[in-house]
This record gives C-alpha cells, sequence and structure tokens, in this order.
C-alpha cells in the first residue's frame, strides 16, 4: 500500500472523532462573530452576517471579562510560581541525594496527585474560611499548587534525571559550591523541562474550575472559567453571542501554546508519569 | 599560589561528599520539606477535617457539636437520592472509561502508523485536554442547546427531524450527552499513554512475525494487544480516577437535574453541602468516596510496581 493511499485511509478512519473534537470550536468562532438577533431566530446559519465584533467589545467594556482574565491571569502566575518554588528543590533532592524514606515519599507525592480536590472540598472550604482567605486570590493559588505540585516533582525528577551527574561534579571539584552548581550548571541544563512543567502548572491553573468556584464568593474575584459558567446561570435568556467570544479568548491562547510543548508532555509521561 | 588554590578546594570538596551522610541527609529534608509542609498542610489537614466532620453532628454554619458516631452514614445511606447517586456513578464511570478505551486503542493505533500530516491529526486528538472542562461542559451545553444550538441547526440543515429538539430536558438523553462529553475530553491522555505503549514495542517483533508469514490482523492479535495490555490496565485505572470524580461536566451542563437523574456522587455531596447547608452528610459522603479514590490508588500503585518489576527482569 503506498503511502499517499494509507493517509487517506487513517485521515477518513480518524475523521469522525476529529470532526467531533472540531465542532465545539467552530461553535464557538461562529457564534462569537454573530449578532445577538442572529442567535435568536428560525433561520440559523453556521456563517455570521458580517465579520462582528462587537462581542469582545461589549464583553470587556460593559461585562468587565478583563478581571476575570486578570484573576485568573494572578493566579495561574502565582500557582506556577509556588509549585515551582517548592518543586525544583524536592526534585532535586529526590534525584540527587539520599532522601530518607524515599519511596514512601514518591508513592505519597503520587496518592496526592490521584486525590481530587473535590471530594475534599468541604475541608478545604473550612480551612481558608478559619485563615479569613474566602474571597482571596492568595487561597486559590495555596490551593492550586498544593494540588499540581506532585506532578510538577514528578515530571521535573524525570528530567532532572537525564542530566548527567559528572558535570556538577566537576564543577563541585573546581571549587563550586552546591548551591552556585546548582544554579550555574544545573539549572540551566534542565530550563527546557523547568519551562515545560511551568506552562503545564499555568495550563491546569488556569483551567481548574471547581476549587475557584468555591474559594472565590464574590463575583468581583471570579476567574474566567467560573466567570463563563456563571454567565450561562442566568434565568433570563443566556447571551451565548457573549458567553462564546469569553470561551473563545479563554481558550485559544491556552490551547495554542499546549499543542507547541505537547511533544515534552508526551515524553515526559512515557518517562515518569506512567511508568 | 596556584597550587594552594587548586588543592583547597579539592579538599573541601571530597569532604562535602566523605561528610557524614547524616548531614547529607537532613539537607535532602530541608529541600524536600516546603513541599512536603504544603502538601501536608492544604492536602492533609482537609482529609482529618472531613473525617472528623463525618462523625460528629455538625451545624449548618459548620459548628462542630457532639460525637455523632455512624449517625451521618447512616442518614447519608438511607437517602433514596445517594442510592440513586450511586447507581449513576457506577453507570458514568463504567460508560465513560469503557467508551474511553473503545475510541482511545484504534485512534493510538492509527496515530503510531506513519502517514501524511500525523502531526496534525496528533493536535488535533489531544486538542480537549488543552480547554477547561468548564468551558467544555458550557459550550457543549449551548451546541446541543434545543433552540439556538449549533447541533440542531446542522441536523435540520441535512433535513433530520431535529428542530427544536430539546437535549437535555430528558434525563435518559442529558447522561448520555455527559457520557460522550466524558469520553471525548478523557480520550487525548488515553491515547497519549497508550502511544506512549506502543512506541515501546520493538519493531523487531513485527518483522520476525512477518516472517513467519503472519498477517497484519495477526500481529495486532498476539503482538500488539498483549504488549499494549500493561498500558491498558494503567488507562483505565488512571481513567477510573479521574471520571468517578468529575465535577464540571454534570454540574454545568445538567446540575445533576432533571430531578437527580442526573447526579453521581460528587455533585450530591456539593449540593449537601454548599446548597443545603448538610455538613455531616456531605462529609461521610466525602469519606466515603475518599476511600473509594484510596482503593484505587492502591490498585494503581499495584500496577505500576508490578510492571516496575517484570521491567527489571
Amino acid at each position: 500500500m503506498s503511502k499517499a493511499r494509507k493517509s487517506v485511509l487513517c485521515w477518513a478512519a480518524l475523521s469522525p472523532f476529529l470532526i467531533v473534537v472540531l465542532f465545539p470550536y467552530l461553535t464557538m468562532l461562529s457564534t462569537a462573530l454573530k449578532q445577538k438577533d442572529e442567535i435568536f431566530t428560525f433561520h440559523r446559519s453556521w456563517l455570521p452576517r458580517e465579520f462582528y465584533l462587537g462581542n469582545f467589545v461589549e464583553l470587556f467594556v460593559d461585562r468587565n471579562f478583563g478581571r476575570a482574565l486578570v484573576n485568573s491571569l494572578t493566579i495561574s502566575v502565582g500557582a506556577t510560581l509556588l509549585s515551582l518554588a517548592v518543586a525544583i528543590p524536592a526534585a532535586y533532592a529526590l534525584t540527587r541525594m539520599r532522601v530518607p524514606g524515599n519511596s514512601a515519599l514518591t508513592n505519597y507525592l503520587l496518592i496526592t496527585q490521584m486525590i481530587s480536590p473535590i471530594v475534599l472540598i468541604i475541608g478545604l472550604f473550612r480551612m481558608f474560611a478559619y485563615f479569613g482567605l474566602i474571597n482571596s486570590l492568595m487561597s486559590v493559588i495555596i490551593a492550586h499548587s498544593a494540588f499540581f505540585m506532585a506532578f510538577a516533582v514528578w515530571m521535573l525528577k524525570s528530567y532532572f534525571a537525564t542530566i548527567p551527574k559528572d558535570l556538577e561534579e566537576a564543577a563541585w571539584i573546581d571549587g563550586a559550591s552546591r548551591f552556585s552548581a546548582f544554579v550555574r550548571i544545573f539549572l540551566p541544563l534542565c530550563l527546557p523541562g523547568v519551562v515545560v512543567t511551568a506552562i503545564f502548572t499555568f495550563v491546569n491553573s488556569w483551567n481548574e474550575y471547581a476549587m475557584s468556584l468555591t474559594l472565590l464568593r464574590d463575583v468581583s474575584q471570579q476567574t474566567a472559567p467560573v466567570q463563563i459558567a456563571f454567565l450561562t446561570g442566568t434565568l433570563y435568556q443566556i447571551e451565548w453571542h457573549l458567553i462564546m467570544a469569553a470561551t473563545l479568548i479563554a481558550s485559544v491562547p491556552v490551547a495554542v501554546v499546549f499543542a507547541s510543548i505537547q511533544r515534552y508532555l508526551i515524553g515526559g509521561m512515557s518517562l515518569g508519569g506512567v511508568k | 599560589m596556584s597550587a594552594i588554590d587548586s588543592s583547597t578546594p579539592i579538599r573541601t570538596a571530597r569532604l562535602r561528599r566523605s561528610g557524614t551522610a547524616q548531614s547529607n541527609s537532613l539537607f535532602a529534608l530541608i529541600l524536600v520539606a516546603p513541599c512536603l509542609l504544603l502538601s501536608v498542610t492544604v492536602i492533609g489537614y482537609p482529609i482529618f477535617d472531613v473525617i472528623r466532620m463525618s462523625v460528629f453532628d455538625v451545624s449548618r454554619i459548620g459548628v462542630v457539636r457532639e460525637f455523632a458516631g455512624f449517625g451521618n452514614f447512616i442518614k447519608t445511606f438511607s437517602d433514596p437520592v445517594f442510592v440513586q447517586a450511586c447507581w449513576q456513578t457506577l453507570v458514568w464511570t463504567v460508560a465513560v472509561v469503557g467508551g474511553t478505551m473503545l475510541v482511545s486503542i484504534p485512534i493510538a493505533l492509527i496515530l503510531n502508523e506513519e502517514f501524511y500530516g500525523r502531526t496534525i491529526a496528533r493536535t488535533i486528538v489531544l486538542l480537549p485536554w488543552a480547554i477547561s472542562l468548564a468551558m467544555t461542559a458550557v459550550v457543549w451545553r449551548y451546541v446541543v442547546n434545543g433552540d439556538f444550538g449549533t447541533l440542531n441547526m446542522t441536523l435540520s440543515a441535512l433535513g433530520l427531524p431535529f428542530d427544536g429538539y430539546p437535549w437535555l430536558a430528558d434525563a435518559r438523553m442529558a447522561f448520555t450527552l455527559e457520557i460522550l462529553v466524558g469520553i471525548l475530553v478523557s480520550v487525548p491522555f488515553t491515547v497519549t499513554i497508550l502511544l506512549g505503549g506502543l512506541t515501546s514495542i520493538p519493531d523487531t517483533l513485527y518483522e520476525a512475525s512477518a516472517m513467519d508469514g503472519a498477517r497484519a490482523l495477526h500481529s495486532l492479535r498476539y503482538i500488539t494487544m498483549p504488549l499494549l495490555w500493561p498500558f491498558m490496565q494503567i488507562a483505565i485505572v488512571l481513567n477510573v480516577i479521574y471520571v468517578f470524580n468529575s465535577f464540571p461536566i454534570i454540574w454545568i451542563m445538567t446540575n445533576g437535574g432533571p430531578s437527580n437523574r442526573t447526579d453521581i456522587l460528587i455533585t450530591y455531596i456539593y449540593k449537601q453541602a454548599f446548597a443545603f447547608g448538610k455538613l455531616g452528610n456531605a462529609a461521610a459522603g466525602s469519606v466515603i468516596m475518599f476511600a473509594m479514590l484510596l482503593v484505587f490508588a492502591v490498585i494503581y500503585l499495584y500496577l505500576t510496581k508490578a510492571r516496575g518489576a517484570r521491567d527489571d527482569v
């Protein structure tokens, strides 16, 4: 069988699934560019009447969606920085040193990665309420870090293990302290791994729903996914044109970034995540 | 001068490495400590708190009153909605995980072949992974909207009689659609695991079997499937864990309705806690779910350990 013929067959076999995957994107795009009266009518079509960007303007000017995006960004950046700050030293110790109870610790992290925060949501809510952190972005930053950190440690460990030890040892012999060898030799070498881990943590935090929904009760503190879901909850006519514009803004940049790192993700998963 | 310069670092380096193992492992513990502290506080304390609430009488605003033994559990188990949610959780988990495996295995096999545009196909297949479950659910809720959704619009344009059909009004249909969305969002992760498994199968095996006259279907049955099985097991267990307590799809698409017919355990618990203020019941439900999660986690650890042991041999 020629490669061309095989390609046609492969694409044909995949097409039903690919259509289902792409259908929501087409829906988002088509609806976000429509005007309100085009949606609530009997004669609807996929193509918008004109290339209408007014929904985006309305979203930012009247609905303050910018604030939800800023909240999401603050939380995601904060959670990424905090989880890397604790995960990098831990992953370094677990790959380079003799940590007492190493395997117990690794198993513990693995199990915490499987515990869904939603099962513990009442406990989480009460704990943050006790510290007065409900409605504070800080509570979600801390919660996200704690739940996404195990995966970060796991990914970083698999990258760190690929860096040869000799380089650092050479640096120690040349008189570098452990810390400066770590910063000047080790970190630059595993920077790609750290970046991929950071992006993945960022995307996870950006997309998280249940904890943000529960810990941030005030509308002004809502993250983008929570606000979008919140907009569908009105008893009055749901403004789908605005909602689709919002999902488009909140999902496409993340999808592009994710698509660009998926290669590394597959590598990292087969190295450490699943094995 | 230079002799001193070069000799001192070597001595200290040696000292550092031959230095007592104790101080070294103490340093290692210090590096691990922040990670452990964050995890034990934010995950460990809520576990303790939920277990405590489940055996105490808790007021609406969360004041823990007297010891209640298994009172909360008995109350929870005698709630018909809870029992119904248990069954629905079973259906949800089995259907989503089973459907995901059925869809993912052929997709992974195809993506493992060499063909034009494979990278693009792979990117599209993995796309649902990048999007928030909450936003996926919102978009699908609109897609299947009876009056304004793009599904009915497309079906009517094709001449099918679905104009104005309210997909989410009927509980059975709504639950089926939610299961399909659940499958859609679980496929990317599953395909990733299976692709990892497929690339680990050495080509020489296929070459040898082709030399022995085996046909493609035989190779699939007797080489690919048995060698892929450990990866399928892992994918099944991890999917069970993720799907079992998946919250946003059902919460956003139907909120458990109509009349609790699409509630699963996690949406039931969330309603008990944050809509009805029955914190004791919610805590008991959480403990039951947590125990089940632990069982799955242990199965996962066992599977990966067993695989690790085989790899060593």
